[in-house]
């Protein structure tokens, strides 16, 4: 009964900072979907009078691509209303069109940093980000990262100090024994055996619990989702590399509690 | 075996229980510390564990000098040291055979071994019948016998009994005496009691050190 509750009192908190942990993955997966996404379908439209030359980098963001938009192309568009020798004019006047593609997609600040770099470029007529749709949904989800973050940090928090309890809680109720290992030559990791036991136990427990979780989740994303929210939903194929990241959080953190612990109980 | 240099023991840094002690307990020695309540007997006995820290001079036990601050060898000197306790300080969770297991499982030994050499120690200690027994289930004497089996498991050079008997009717001190009567004679080890009366017709050669007003002598 005992060791019941002790494995409870390690193993519940444990699952509560994994779940959120894989919240946390869950939505930093969609949201890097969703830059991706955007990223791939936005550009910058630069209009000069001449050539603007190579770009490899615009306010510390790699330039994906930069393709010229043909003069014939823009003509043809309005060709129908104009004389032969409007058009003629038109060719010699027409500016470069640049149509301007970035590695990642920039934040609202990043973007006006672009957008005045791209203005002091000599001969750049006009720069236009188009970037106010995008930049909505990007800042929401970005939000919510931010918001999953800070929730995680919490619950980290919280999950420390009742692991540490817990061990404190171990630690006074079995001083007696303690210190008769102690007294018998024992060191405090020898007589702290029983404990590790259980936070091993408790550990891989959480881990196989929250695995299952996640595998659940990810499975049945359409059933427990709105089914407007699918399509952000990206193709989830490397959940190893998740369960990896759980295991490892999972025995980082009560090794560092412990340890933490068992080096103020010696100071002591 | 253990020797004492000038030793000055404290408690709190207040008063000096023992000042300037000199003694030399050799090997196969029996030893008992008499003294009035109060007068430091287990004190000095806990600075040969090092449960005490010595305040001034050297104190070697082992060959350990234990004036110099060293976890891991004060580790290994107490691994190899049988003690007994006047309150039999026995670990309530465990039985009476992961008790006695406690100092074999400390030094590794395999389990084999260390299981014969239990039922072999509960046999000597007259507790056979009691094997899975919790301490909580067992007389004081019982219990004192427990501590014994744990303290003669892994054949130790040296054993320090605090008061062993002070808790014990006459039958079962008897038994206590025996035993460490018989580890001292049949076995070679050395043993130091702290004791308030020593028995009468002990039958054996032993040394008595007295302690009166914190100075050790050796008394005839």
């Amino acid at each position: 009964m005992k060791h019941l509750k002790s494995f409870f009192s390690f193993t519940i908190p444990l699952i509560i900072m994994l779940v959120t942990f894989s919240i946390y993955l869950l939505i930093n997966k969609v949201v890097d979907n969703y830059k991706s996404n955007i990223t791939n379908d936005y550009s910058i439209m630069v209009i000069a009078n001449t050539p603007i030359g190579t770009l490899d980098t615009i306010s510390g963001i790699k330039v994906k691509d930069v393709k010229i938009l043909k003069k014939e192309k823009i003509i043809k568009d309005v060709k129908k209303n104009l004389s032969e020798s409007s058009l003629k004019l038109l060719k010699t006047k027409l500016p470069y069109f640049y149509q301007v593609y970035l590695e990642e997609f920039p934040t609202t600040f990043k973007l006006e940093q672009i957008k005045k770099e791209l203005t002091s470029i000599p001969n750049v007529k006009r720069v236009e980000t188009f970037s106010s749709d995008h930049n909505k949904i990007y800042s929401l989800l970005i939000l919510i990262q931010d918001i999953i973050i800070v929730l995680f940090a919490i619950v980290l928090l919280l999950s420390i100090f009742l692991l540490s309890q817990q061990i404190k809680i171990w630690f006074f109720e079995q001083s007696e024994r303690i210190t008769i290992i102690q007294l018998h030559g024992g060191s405090l990791l020898y007589s702290s055996k029983p404990i590790i036991k259980v936070m091993i136990i408790s550990t891989i427990s959480s881990i196989i619990i929250v695995s299952l979780f996640l595998f659940f989740t990810i499975n049945n994303i359409a059933i427990l989702i709105r089914p407007e929210i699918l399509p952000l939903i990206p193709n989830m194929t490397d959940l190893q590399y998740d369960i990896i990241k759980i295991a490892i959080l999972a025995c980082i953190i009560p090794l560092i509690t412990f340890f933490g612990l068992l080096v103020q109980h010696k100071l002591k | 075996m253990i020797l004492a240099k000038n030793i000055t023991l404290t408690y709190d840094n207040k008063r000096n229980i023992i000042e300037n002690g000199n003694f030399h307990i050799k090997e196969k020695d029996f030893i008992f510390i008499t003294g009035s309540s109060g007068s430091g007997k287990s004190t000095l006995l806990k600075s040969f564990y090092g449960e005490l820290p010595i305040k001034k001079g050297e104190l070697y036990v082992n060959k350990i000098d234990l004036s110099k601050k060293n976890n891991s060898k004060l580790l290994t000197l107490r691994k190899n040291l049988g003690i007994v306790f006047q309150d039999y300080k026995l670990i309530a969770e465990y039985t009476i055979e992961e008790n006695i297991m406690l100092p074999l499982e400390l030094h590794n030994y395999d389990s084999k071994v260390s299981t014969n050499q239990v039922k072999n120690l509960l046999k000597h200690v007259q507790l056979s019948h009691r094997v899975g027994a919790y301490p909580a289930e067992l007389s004081g004497g019982e219990q004192q016998r427990v501590a014994m089996a744990r303290a003669l498991a892994h054949n130790p050079s040296l054993i320090l009994a605090d008061e062993p008997t002070g808790n014990l009717d006459e039958y079962s001190a008897n038994v206590i005496w025996k035993l460490l009567k018989d580890a001292n004679q049949h076995l070679g080890i050395t043993v130091v009691v702290v004791t308030h009366t020593i028995p009468n017709n002990f039958g054996i050669n032993y040394r008595r050190f007295n302690i009166d007003d914190g100075v050790v002598y050796e008394a005839s």
